[in-house]
């Protein structure tokens, strides 16, 4: 794929992703806006790339392309900045718990420690 | 582990019973790596939300991770019509939320056993030092303070809390509280936006932001008036707010009263700052429609 096509691309999922961030009222300035630091405005272009970004990581983590984008309109800018490119790398909270033993060992500490305490006050 | 130690020397914390124990919230048990959605729909579910785990999954799993993420459990909270807010993180915003009445979901770090793990909190008991939640499997699960905040403090204390509309946690804090709000305003839903921003404004009367956030619901609702006499107020504690006359302005004129509405945008074209090219449509569309008025008026008949 040429460049070309690649930015164009790019551009056509981050303006789908971003429709339901336009709150249409015609001439009413948006709460967002004010709460938005000069900074973050000037960053709106690369907001707007970042959440090209991230609906594209979420399809390479096995999202289909309808999904991808669902979940991208719902997450905030400074959430999708949060995020875009770290998505491997951050938290993913998912497992079912084996702590079993190391439970154990603590719940021993911890009698000591709390316990102990208590019988003290 | 700092807190629990603080916690214990500090004992029980002003103004929190000793016991408390949410024993209504529900319990969805957590299908493999799918604790994200068992925790949020705990959560949901508790809050009124009619949801399952599996609803939650195309909406939170990530298929290659095998979990979910933060950010998109906050926004599929918001997706189902609560708001959510990541508490500050202390052990004590844990234990005020669960004396308020709220089930709140902590990120856990297993250690070297597995990886990340949802649970949610449902209640505590200081004396004993223990922790009551729902997690993975288990129902009702008691873990000590200072074996929670072993496994919490890797994910950096992370835990949140999702509301219905109209309620604030009990640690709340006003920037953070309002960015929850203005991130949940997307979802579009204007009834919601207004119970939202009014309990805002009950709490921090001062806040310029929210009111132009309850102003533009009311607005989005057609109800002009009662966004007219928001944005009034408004302007009466921040005059140089440009944001607050441009939509004062534009809320006169849509009333059909732009003689009225002139004076309060050229206010805010004088020093428009970042808002120039909002203004200057608003002030355009008013001299628009002023004329429009006069042309109509020297219409023959």
């Amino acid at each position: 794929m040429s460049a070309a096509k690649t930015i164009l691309c790019r551009l056509l999922i981050a303006l789908m992703a971003w429709t339901p961030f336009q709150l249409a009222q015609a001439g009413m300035i948006g709460a967002g806006q004010t709460a938005a630091a000069p900074q973050a405005q000037r960053d709106a272009v690369s907001a707007f790339l970042a959440r090209a970004d991230v609906a594209r990581e979420l399809q390479a983590l096995g999202l289909d392309p309808a999904a991808a984008q669902a979940r991208v309109a719902a997450l905030s800018d400074e959430e999708i900045r949060a995020i875009a490119g770290d998505m491997r790398g951050l938290p993913a909270g998912g497992t079912i718990e084996g702590w079993i033993l190391a439970a154990i060992v603590v719940a021993v500490v911890w009698y000591i420690f709390w316990g102990q305490y208590k019988q003290k006050r | 582990m700092p807190q629990t130690v603080e916690l214990r020397d500090a004992w029980l914390p002003a103004g929190l019973p000793a016991r408390v124990e949410l024993a209504a919230v529900p319990f969805f048990p957590q299908d493999e790596y799918q604790c994200g959605p068992a925790a949020l729909a705990t959560v949901l579910a508790n809050a009124g939300v009619t949801i399952t785990p599996a609803d939650l999954v195309p909406q939170v799993y990530l298929p290659a991770r095998q979990g979910s993420l933060q950010v998109e459990m906050l926004a599929a909270a918001r997706r189902n019509g609560l708001v959510s807010y990541t508490l500050p993180p202390t052990y004590t915003a844990l234990l005020r939320e669960l004396a308020a009445g709220t089930p709140v979901i902590v990120l856990q770090n297993l250690g070297i056993f597995s990886g990340w793990h949802y649970a949610v909190a449902v209640g505590y008991d200081f004396e004993a030092g223990e922790l009551f939640l729902r997690s993975g499997e288990t129902a009702r699960k008691v873990m000590n303070f200072g074996m929670q905040e072993f496994f919490w403090r890797r994910g950096g204390y992370w835990s949140m809390v999702a509301l219905p509309p109209g309620r604030i946690p009990v640690s709340a804090e006003e920037g953070r509280w309002l960015d929850s709000l203005l991130a949940f305003e997307k979802q579009g839903n204007q009834q919601k936006n207004v119970l939202n921003f009014s309990a805002f404004l009950q709490r921090w009367p001062d806040n310029t932001t929210a009111a132009i956030g309850l102003a533009n619901a009311h607005y989005a609702l057609g109800e002009l008036g009662a966004a007219e006499g928001v944005l009034r107020e408004a302007a009466r504690r921040d005059p140089a707010s440009v944001p607050v006359l441009n939509n004062l302005a534009q809320t006169l004129s849509d009333l059909g009263r732009n003689a009225e509405a002139l004076p309060i945008i050229e206010r805010a074209a004088a020093q428009p700052g970042r808002y120039a090219e909002e203004v200057g449509k608003t002030r355009e569309t008013i001299l628009q429609r002023l004329n429009a008025a006069k042309d109509a008026g020297r219409a023959p008949r």
